[in-house]
């Protein structure tokens, strides 16, 4: 405790014709228990009121507060001062559109891969108000929720080198995981085609290198090196299939 | 205006219908605060063996108890019928519910271990979890991550169903003529620029106001807007602006909140001396009893001095670690993860420290029970944004997600209704008055020369309402509280900008805007407060512990009918024109009840309708 | 209107799953080529240097046409897994630019190990066939020209090079193809990571042991 924490802190508005991008220091009295949220709101209250970044939840369910931390991306709010050196950095996450400082527009992103990945349940069923549900086993629910439990927050994105080079194409290990949560659910009637359609190019999973940054980052433990090799497997063997059965 | 649960579910039903809609949303429609709901939502399906036998009837009764006979009765009824069906269609959707699992299995109550056995014939069907205040275990759940599965699912069928969605906007004002509402004028959170949304129906589904708390479970954005837009109107009543919810298990010092499931598995709280004492106050329910009344018991037992000194005030422990690292691990892993990222504790050896927080605000913008805004045509309310009235004094724990997608579902069938019922007149002029006057209020903010800083005020504001519009409230406080709230109000007028410039979406310049608004709202909390000399519910008066019936069986309406006014006019009117269930105990939170006189109210009247 | 109603005639493109497959099975048919490879050579260690034991196996080789035959077959693999990988090297300078900084920023491993094999790659085009070229334009195979050319003193700073960058490729490839394949799990990754590390600094050494042999114990 009674550190004096440094921030280097990105700077750029861009509706301001002024702003240049710079980064600008910051000093702060680290407190008991001090977080990034907490240490940015003060920054913010106390000494540059013009500082942007994003809060939501403030515990690491959202998704909002995304950015790279001395160089890596991690979630803001969870990230606590004692674990870091004293001389912090904190940068926007690339890839995505930045809006001004620290904050950067996931939200745009993250509905196009929604729209992309087509991330819904597809069936022809119609939903009957009085019937009786279909049963599913328990197991089956809980690993539907654990591949169902990716917060958006765009660390894997940030994190990714495929995406560093391809920003605008390659869909990330996020997309590629949502993916895998709709193949396991029986309740999405989508064959295995119509997945390759999606995600059986360079832009999806082939494109991936296996670099293993968003395994490596992702605030919520998601199991994505796993998944992503089982997409891989499945995309790829689904075609080999084809030319044994000739179609 | 917002994409939480009850916006989309809205929007889903009038999409369905093919109406064009467009939700607005401060922050991308999956980060709403929705999705940090952990426990579950109620519906009474009745698969799980301890949850057999019930049925919409007695989810009524429980969430009329729960209310303290302040809800509106015929909502209760409709909400507790529709809730199995929202569920299921739900799952239909896509939502990986926990489902039931046959055989033998063991649950902790009160710290002591119980054995239950599920039959085969109801395996795989939806199950449920206990909650505090139901008679039933009813609480439909996804391991710890309800809320956040739910707002992705109604999301999926957002995009499925390519429903606009126009995130980091924040509407800052209703355009209405004093009739009819025709939309809304908003600031765009990226540049900073004015727009306006025209809009046949226009929904209110911001959700709830605990921010203006200091200590509150409430995401950061939770500042009450809508009430504060609603009641900018001066047409428009906040029902109930008094009936706020504390949560018994927020974390010290960030106030984040460890989910009921704790208790309802079997977690225990303990003082000081490591000593139970829920069993003490509360013989029957014991930690389980409802969310008041357990906050209440807590601040009351730290009142005594039985509470954990630390560095951020005296607090209490939640004590998890007989429920074993297993069921830690997989069923409250949410619950482990906030221990060790915030606070570098393990649940699993370790106790947690809690106190009790603002969590819920059961008042909001007064809707009919069809989800219209009393006082203008075309608006519309819906979630934890309205005063539908469901919850009355005191929600129910999963109640209100199951609000949000009941209410929803029930609200977005009706403006279907509405929209096909008539047609709208667009007026220019209308639209331009209300762009006129958001923009008067930015240029009164960028060009004063106001000495007054926002945050200051507003963390003002927080500490009044934590501290003396709490969990325990009397004459005293609140008369004093409501002075320096009209004081804090007078000085928001007067503040000026630190900012060195306020290009783009300057943070600074939108807690300006907002801020009057939320001190207003902060005073009708305040004054309803005062005005209600009863105890009712989450609404505590030391003064007059009782719970009147005879006087006060009746919902507050407060509106702000002048910006030079400083206080809101409080009106008053009966809280359900139904009484299925006439008043009674409620079984939980001993309370003298002083009973009503007025026969139409004390004897039961079968359900209308 | 209900957008899965519209799914379009679904026409998946196969080509990218295919590529993909010849781009693991070429480099992994190349690792096993490598790896025997690897241990022919060290074969001169066996007689310190006499070199009988590998001429006795070039001949075998050559008299059974493996050599005329797989030589040309391992350069057409090596060119076909080239082509393929290829497609993942960051060719333009932007690409370039961007990839080499996020390596420098974020200071993560797994990153870092895929710009070491990029790079290598590069290096083995050049170096690898410039060494095929040589052998197999100078058949037949024998202890004393190898140990010849390795005497020189060019020759022995292209081996040099040449051997960890082999290493350090076939090391790092297995690895993330496995790691990209799903035989190393998340829990599996760690040691495996570990174990890729031995064996690729155990194949360094065979060879700097072979080539210390050549240079020092075999005669031209
Ligand atoms: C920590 C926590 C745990 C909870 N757990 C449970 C639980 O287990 N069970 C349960 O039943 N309930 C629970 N609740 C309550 C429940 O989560 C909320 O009541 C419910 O999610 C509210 O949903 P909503 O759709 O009304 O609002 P929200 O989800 O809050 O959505 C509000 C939306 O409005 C938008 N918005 C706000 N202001 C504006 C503006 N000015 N302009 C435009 N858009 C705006 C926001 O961006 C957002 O999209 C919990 C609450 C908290 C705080
Ligand atoms: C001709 C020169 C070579 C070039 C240009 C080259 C290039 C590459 C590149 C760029 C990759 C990375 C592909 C990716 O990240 O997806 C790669 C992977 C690999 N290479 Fe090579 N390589 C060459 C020679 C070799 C040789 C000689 C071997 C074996 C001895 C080899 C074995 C491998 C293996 C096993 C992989 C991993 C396969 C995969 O990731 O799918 N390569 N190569
Ligand atoms: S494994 Fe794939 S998705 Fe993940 S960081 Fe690497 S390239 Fe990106
Ligand atoms: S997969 Fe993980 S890192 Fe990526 S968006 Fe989801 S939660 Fe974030
Ligand atoms: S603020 Fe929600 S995850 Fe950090």
């Amino acid at each position: 405790m009674g550190r004096t924490l440094k921030f280097n802190i990105f700077r750029f508005n861009a509706e301001d014709p002024a702003s240049v991008p710079h980064m600008d220091g910051f000093r702060l009295e680290e407190t008991e228990a001090m977080t990034l949220f907490i240490a940015l709101n003060r920054l913010r209250e106390q000494q540059d009121p013009t500082l942007m970044f994003d809060f939501m939840c403030r515990a690491g369910i959202c998704g909002s507060c995304a950015m790279m931390i001395n160089g890596r991306p991690d979630l803001a709010c969870h990230t606590k001062t004692k674990d870091l050196p004293a001389e912090i950095t904190l940068l926007p996450m690339p890839v995505f559109k930045l809006i001004g400082d620290l904050s950067v527009d996931t939200g745009t992103w993250f509905r196009s891969m929604n729209e992309k990945v087509r991330s819904w349940i597809h069936t022809d069923n119609r939903f009957e108000p009085g019937e009786e549900e279909e049963r599913m086993d328990n197991a089956l629910a809980e690993n539907i929720y654990e591949l169902d439990r990716c917060i958006e927050c765009g660390c894997c994105v940030a994190a990714c080198g495929k995406a560093a080079m391809m920003p605008d194409k390659f869909m990330g290990a996020t997309a590629f995981c949502r993916i895998t949560r709709f193949m396991v659910d029986p309740r999405d009637e989508r064959k295995s085609d119509e997945y390759f359609e999606v995600v059986g190019n360079e832009e999806g999973i082939f494109g991936c290198l296996g670099l293993l940054g968003c395994e490596d980052t992702c605030p919520k433990n998601l199991p994505l090196q796993d998944q992503l090799a089982m997409l891989r497997r499945k995309m790829g063997f689904s075609q080999i299939r084809h030319l044994f059965s000739g179609k | 205006m917002g994409a939480g649960l009850a916006g989309e579910r809205v929007a889903v039903a009038a999409a369905v219908s093919g109406f064009d809609c467009l939700c607005l949303s401060i922050v991308p429609p999956r980060r709403s605060h929705s999705s940090a709901a952990q426990g579950g939502m109620q519906a009474s399906l009745g698969n799980c063996a301890m949850g057999r036998g019930d049925s919409p009837d007695i989810h009524f009764a429980d969430t009329v108890k729960g209310s303290d006979w302040g809800c509106d009765q015929e909502v209760a009824r409709l909400f507790a019928r529709t809730a199995p069906v929202a569920v299921r269609e739900m799952a239909f959707w896509g939502i990986p519910w926990n489902r039931v699992v046959a055989g033998k299995g063991f649950y902790y109550k009160a710290g002591k271990k119980y054995e239950k056995i599920e039959p085969a014939e109801r395996a795989g069907t939806i199950t449920a979890r206990d909650f505090g205040g139901t008679a039933k275990w009813r609480t439909c759940y996804t391991s710890d991550g309800t809320g956040h599965t739910l707002l992705y699912t109604m999301d999926s069928q957002v995009v499925r169903l390519g429903i606009e969605v126009h995130d980091r906007v924040e509407a800052l004002a209703l355009i209405h003529d004093g009739e009819s509402c025709t939309g809304v004028v908003a600031r765009c959170l990226k540049t900073g620029k004015l727009r306006v949304y025209l809009a046949r129906a226009t929904l209110i589904a911001t959700g709830g106001y605990g921010k203006l708390y200091r200590e509150s479970t409430n995401a950061v954005i939770n500042w009450g807007d809508g009430a504060a837009i609603a009641l900018d109107t001066g047409l428009v009543p906040i029902g109930n602006p008094e009936a706020v919810q504390f949560h018994p298990t927020g974390i010290v010092p960030t106030n984040i909140l460890v989910t009921e499931g704790c208790r309802g598995d079997g977690g225990t709280l303990k003082d000081v001396d490591e000593n139970r004492f829920m069993n003490i106050y509360e013989p029957e329910k014991q930690e389980l009893a409802s969310r008041d009344v357990v906050s209440r018991w807590m601040t009351h037992h730290i009142r005594t001095g039985k509470g954990v000194p630390g560095a951020y005030g005296a607090h209490l422990w939640l004590d998890i670690r007989h429920l074993g690292a297993e069921h830690i691990k997989t069923k409250l892993r949410e619950v482990e993860e906030i221990c060790k990222e915030f606070l570098d504790r393990d649940p699993v050896t370790q106790l947690i420290p809690v106190r009790p927080a603002q969590h819920y605000s059961m008042g909001g913008v007064r809707t009919d029970r069809d989800g219209a805004a009393y006082g203008l045509k075309g608006l519309f309310a819906a979630g934890e944004a309205a005063c539908w009235d469901l919850h009355g004094f005191n929600r129910l724990g999963g109640n209100s997600l199951a609000e949000t997608i009941v209410a929803g579902k029930i609200v977005g069938e009706k403006i279907v209704e509405f929209l096909r019922g008539g047609e709208t007149d667009f007026k220019t002029s209308v639209v331009h008055r209300a762009v006129e006057k958001v923009r008067e209020r930015i240029d009164a903010v960028t060009g004063s020369s106001g000495k007054e800083n926002v945050y200051l005020l507003r963390a003002a504001m927080g500490d009044v309402l934590m501290d003396q519009v709490g969990i325990f409230r009397n004459e005293a406080d609140l008369r004093d509280a409501v002075e320096k709230l009209q004081a804090i109000y007078e000085r928001s007028k007067k503040i000026g900008l630190r900012s060195s410039s306020v290009h783009g979406a300057n943070p600074e310049l939108s807690a300006c805007l907002r801020l009057p608004g939320m001190v207003r709202l902060a005073l009708c909390i305040a004054r309803g407060a005062l005005m209600r000399t009863e105890s009712r519910g989450a609404h505590a008066r030391e003064d007059y512990p009782e719970r009147n019936d005879r006087d006060w069986l009746k919902r507050t309406l407060a509106y702000w009918k002048d910006d030079r006014e400083l206080l809101p006019v409080l009106d008053y009117e009966l809280p359900s024109r139904v009484w299925e269930m006439p008043p009674g105990e409620r079984g939980y939170g001993s309370i003298k009840i002083i009973a009503s006189e007025d026969p139409g109210i004390c004897s039961p009247r079968p359900e209308t309708n | 209107m209900l957008a899965d109603e519209t799914i379009p005639q679904i026409r998946p493109v196969r080509a990218e799953a295919w590529l993909e497959f010849v781009q693991v099975l070429t480099g992994v048919a190349l690792v096993a080529f490598m790896w025997m490879h690897m241990l022919l050579v060290a074969s001169i260690n066996v007689d310190l240097g006499g070199g009988r034991v590998l001429n006795l196996i070039a001949r075998f080789f050559e008299a059974s046409d493996m050599t005329q035959i797989g030589g040309p077959l391992i350069a057409a693999v090596m060119l076909v897994h080239f082509v393929v990988a290829a497609r993942k090297l960051p060719l333009r300078v932007r690409e370039q630019r961007a990839i080499w900084s996020h390596s420098l920023s974020f200071h993560h491993t797994d990153t870092w190990l895929w710009v070491v094999q990029a790079g290598t790659a590069f290096i083995i085009l050049i170096l690898g066939s410039i060494h095929m070229w040589t052998v197999l334009t100078t058949l037949p195979i024998t202890a004393a020209k190898s140990a010849g050319r390795i005497q020189g003193r060019w020759w022995l700073g292209f081996y040099l090079v040449l051997l960890p960058m082999v290493e350090l490729h076939v090391g790092i490839g297995v690895y993330r193809a496995g790691v990209k394949w799903g035989l190393i799990k998340r829990a599996s990754r760690k040691a495996s990571a570990r174990f890729e590390t031995k064996l690729a600094l155990a194949m360094i050494a065979i060879g700097l042991v072979s080539l210390f042999t050549f240079l020092v114990l075999t005669k031209a």
